[in-house]
C-alpha cells in the first residue's frame, strides 16, 4: 500500500518535472495578471507578443543545436549581422533583394560554425566564441559603428503592415513567428530528420552506428540556428525600420536560459521547440512584469543575469546528483533506506 | 616482423608546425611581427613604429592583457577552456575599488580583492564541484556581475576624485598604473613579469601544477590516482579572478573611471594570446612563458593593425579568424598525430 502510494507520487513529480515549463508559464501568466498593474490588456499582450517574436524564432533554431548537444553562442550576432546587412542593402537594391542576401549571410555563418564544429572537430562553444567575435568586427565594419535606420514611405509602410495588428493581437510578425514555431515544431518531432538530432545529441557513436550522418546533421543544426537568428533579426529590424548595434547582444543570454527552462538539455538529446518557445514567453511576461511593477531597466538585467545563472546552477547540480547516483538502482537505495530507519 | 613488434611512433613525432607555436617558437613569430614592422616603416607605409613611446605603449598594453592571460592560462591548462567573466570581473572589481576609495587606498585594494575573489571562488565551486560547463557558467556569471555593476551603479561612471576630496589616495590610485621605476619600467609591467615567473614555476615545478596538468589532459586518470581534482580546477578559476582583478585595479586607474564597460574584450584577446602561445584548449599542455609570448605577439599585431589604420573592429575580425584558425590547426594536426583533440 505505502509501496503503491510511492509510486503514484514518483509519477506526479516526473510528470511535474515533464510539463514543468507548462505550470510555470500558467503561473507567471495568472500571478502577473492578478497582481501586475496594467498587465492583462490587449495592448500590453499585443507588446509581450511581438517582443518576444524575435527570441522566440531564434529559439526555434537554437533548440534544434542544443538538442544535438552542441552550443552556439553566436546568436544574438548573427541577428545583428543580418539585421545590420537587410537595411544597408535595402538602401541600394530595396528588400526584394537585401533580405534574401541576409539570409543566406545567416546560414553562411551557421555553415561556417558547422564545419568547424563537424569536420575539424573543435568544440562549438570556442568555434562560436570565435565567429561571435568575427561577426562582431563585421557588423561594426560595415556600418562604420554607428546604427542604421532608414526611412521612406515604402520602407514605413513595411513596418506599420508588420506591427499592427491583423487579427486580435495579432499583427502579421507574430503571425509569422506562430508559423515558424508549427512548423519547425512539427519539423522536429514528427519527421525522420527531427528525430535524428535527438539520435545524435543523445549518443553520437550509436546514431553514426546505425547509420546517420552525423556531421551533416551537425551542420544542419547549425545552419538552422543560424538561419532563424538571422531572419528573427531582419524581422526585428524591418519592423522598426532600424537595427542599433547591440540589438542581438541581450538574446543570447535570454535565448539561452529559456531553452534551458524549457527543458532542453545542454547534454543534448532532449528537449523540445515548443517548450523553448514557451519558455521564451514566460521570461518576456516575468521581464515584463518586472517593468510595470515600477523596476528599471537595470532590475531586469540583473534578474535576467541572476535568472541564466540559477538555471545552469540547476542543471549542473541535476546531472551532479545524476552522476552520483549513477548505477546505483532506486529499489536498492529505497530498501537501504528503510533499513536505516529500522536501526 | 622478426619477431620485433612494429610500434606506432606517429604519437611520438613532433609535428613541425605545433613546434612553431610550441612556446619558444612563438617568440620566432613575435620577431617577425616586429621586423615586419621596421620593414613596413622603412618602406614609408607606417609611422613611428619604432620609437620608444610606441614600443611603451606596446609594452603597457601586453602588461595588462599579460596579467589576464596568465591567470586564465591556469584555467586552459586544467582543460576548462576560459573565464568569460574576466571583462565584468575588470569592470566590477574597478568600480568597487573606486567606490571604497573614499575609505582610503587600502581598503579599496583589499574591497576590489575579496570581490574578485568571491567570483573565483563561486566560478570554482561551481565548475569544479558540480561540473557546469565552464564557458557558459562564466557567461552566466559575467552577466550577473553586469546586473550587480547595473543594480548599485545603474549607468554611472563614478571618479576618483569626486568620491573622495582626500588627494591622496586618488593619487596612490591613479599611480597603479602611471608610476614607473626609472621613468620607463611600468607598475604592471612589473606585476606581469613576477606573475609570468610565479606561474611559470607553479606550473612546471610545483605538485600543484603536476597535478593540475594532469587533471587537464586526463581528469578521470587524476581522480583515480587519488588528486583532488574539484580543488585543482576550482584554484585555477580563483587565481584567474584573482589576476584579473589585479588587472582590473590597473585599467580603472588608467581609465580613471569606474563603469560597466572597463575590460571589455579582454576575455577573448587572453584565450587567443594563450591560445596561439602554444597552450591548446584541451588542456594539460603549453607553459606561461609560451603565454607571455602569445601576449607579446597580440600586442604587436594590434599595434601594428592600427598603425596601418585598421580600425578597432577590423581587428575584431582578424583576431577572431587568427583564433580559429589556430584552434583548428591545432585540433587537427593533434588528431592527425593519434593525439587527442581540442
Amino acid at each position: 500500500m505505502m509501496r503503491k502510494n510511492k509510486l503514484d507520487k514518483s509519477k506526479l513529480l516526473a510528470l511535474g518535472d515533464r510539463f514543468r515549463i507548462y505550470i510555470l508559464f500558467g503561473v507567471i501568466f495568472i500571478f502577473m495578471s492578478l497582481f501586475a498593474p496594467r498587465f492583462f490588456n490587449s495592448y500590453n499582450l499585443t507588446t509581450i507578443l511581438r517582443t518576444v517574436s524575435m527570441n522566440a524564432t531564434i529559439a526555434l533554431g537554437f533548440t534544434i543545436v542544443m538538442i544535438c548537444g552542441e552550443m552556439d553562442l553566436s546568436i544574438g550576432r548573427t541577428a545583428t549581422f543580418a539585421a545590420v546587412i537587410a537595411l544597408t542593402l535595402q538602401k541600394k537594391f530595396g528588400y526584394g533583394i537585401s533580405v534574401p542576401i541576409a539570409v543566406l549571410a545567416g546560414a553562411g555563418v551557421g555553415l561556417l560554425n558547422g564545419i568547424l564544429v563537424a569536420k575539424i572537430k573543435i568544440n562549438s562553444f570556442i568555434v562560436t566564441i570565435g565567429t561571435m567575435t568575427i561577426l562582431q568586427g563585421a557588423t561594426y565594419t560595415i556600418t562604420g559603428g554607428n546604427s542604421v535606420s532608414l526611412s521612406g514611405d515604402k520602407v514605413f509602410a513595411i513596418s506599420d503592415f508588420l506591427a499592427k495588428p491583423l487579427l486580435p493581437m495579432l499583427p502579421p510578425r507574430v503571425l509569422l513567428t506562430i508559423l515558424f514555431v508549427v512548423v519547425f515544431h512539427l519539423f522536429v518531432s514528427n519527421s525522420q530528420w527531427g528525430r535524428n538530432f535527438y539520435m545524435v545529441g543523445g549518443n553520437r557513436t550509436t546514431a553514426w552506428l546505425a547509420g546517420i550522418n552525423t556531421d551533416r546533421i551537425t551542420i544542419t543544426a547549425f545552419i538552422l540556428s543560424s538561419t532563424m537568428a538571422a531572419v528573427a533579426g531582419i524581422l526585428f529590424a524591418m519592423e522598426s525600420s532600424a537595427a542599433t548595434l547591440n540589438m542581438g547582444d541581450n538574446s543570447l543570454m535570454y535565448v539561452v536560459s529559456a531553452t534551458i527552462i524549457g527543458g532542453t538539455a545542454m547534454s543534448g538529446g532532449k528537449g523540445g521547440i515548443l517548450r523553448s518557445v514557451v519558455a521564451v514567453l514566460s521570461l518576456e511576461m516575468l521581464y515584463t512584469g518586472t517593468i510595470l511593477f515600477g523596476f528599471g531597466n537595470e532590475v531586469k538585467i540583473f534578474i535576467s543575469g541572476l535568472i541564466l545563472a540559477l538555471v545552469v546552477l540547476y542543471e549542473a547540480y541535476a546531472s551532479y546528483k545524476h552522476e552520483k547516483t549513477i548505477g546505483q538502482r532506486a529499489v536498492l537505495l529505497e530498501e537501504l533506506a528503510q533499513a536505516k530507519e529500522k536501526i | 616482423m622478426n619477431g620485433i613488434q612494429k610500434v606506432d611512433t606517429r604519437a611520438l613525432q613532433t609535428n613541425r608546425f605545433s613546434k612553431l607555436l610550441s612556446s619558444i617558437g612563438i617568440y620566432a613569430i613575435a620577431a617577425l611581427f616586429i621586423v615586419l614592422g621596421v620593414v613596413l616603416q622603412s618602406m614609408g607605409i607606417i609611422n613611428n613604429f619604432l620609437t620608444t613611446q610606441n614600443m611603451m605603449n606596446i609594452v603597457d598594453a601586453v602588461a595588462l592583457l599579460g596579467i589576464v592571460a596568465v591567470g586564465m592560462a591556469f584555467i586552459t591548462y586544467s582543460g576548462h577552456y576560459a573565464d568569460l567573466s574576466a571583462p565584468t570581473t575588470i569592470a566590477l572589481t574597478g568600480i568597487v575599488s573606486v567606490e571604497l576609495l573614499r575609505f582610503g587606498f587600502i581598503p579599496a585594494i583589499m574591497g576590489a580583492v575579496v570581490v574578485g575573489l568571491i567570483i573565483g571562488i563561486i566560478n570554482g565551486i561551481v565548475i569544479g564541484k558540480f561540473k557546469a560547463n565552464p564557458i557558459i557558467w562564466t557567461l552566466a556569471m559575467s552577466y550577473v556581475s553586469m546586473g550587480v555593476i547595473r543594480f548599485v551603479w545603474v549607468n554611472k561612471q563614478i571618479y576618483p576624485d569626486v568620491i573622495t576630496d582626500d588627494p591622496f589616495p586618488v593619487m596612490l590610485f591613479d599611480n597603479i598604473y602611471r608610476f614607473r621605476f626609472f621613468n620607463a619600467i611600468s607598475l604592471p609591467l612589473i606585476i606581469m613579469l613576477v606573475l609570468v615567473v610565479v606561474g611559470q614555476f607553479i606550473l612546471k615545478r610545483t605538485a600543484f601544477g603536476a597535478q593540475l596538468k594532469l587533471t587537464g589532459s586526463a581528469k578521470r586518470t587524476a581522480k583515480f590516482s587519488g588528486i583532488n581534482v574539484e580543488l585543482m580546477i576550482a584554484l585555477a578559476f580563483i587565481i584567474s579572478a584573482f589576476t584579473t582583478t589585479i588587472a582590473g585595479l590597473a585599467i580603472t586607474s588608467l581609465s580613471r573611471v569606474g563603469a560597466y564597460y572597463n575590460g571589455a574584450g579582454y576575455d577573448f584577446r587572453a584565450v587567443t594570446a594563450i591560445v596561439i602561445g602554444g597552450m591548446t584548449l584541451a588542456g594539460g599542455r603549453g607553459s606561461i612563458i609560451g603565454v607571455l609570448g602569445g601576449t607579446l605577439v597580440i600586442g604587436l599585431m594590434n599595434n601594428i593593425m592600427t598603425l596601418l589604420g585598421v580600425g578597432t573592429f577590423s581587428q575584431d575580425i582578424i583576431r577572431g579568424a587568427i583564433f580559429i584558425l589556430v584552434v583548428g590547426i591545432n585540433a587537427k594536426t593533434l588528431r592527425s598525430m593519434g593525439r587527442d583533440d581540442a
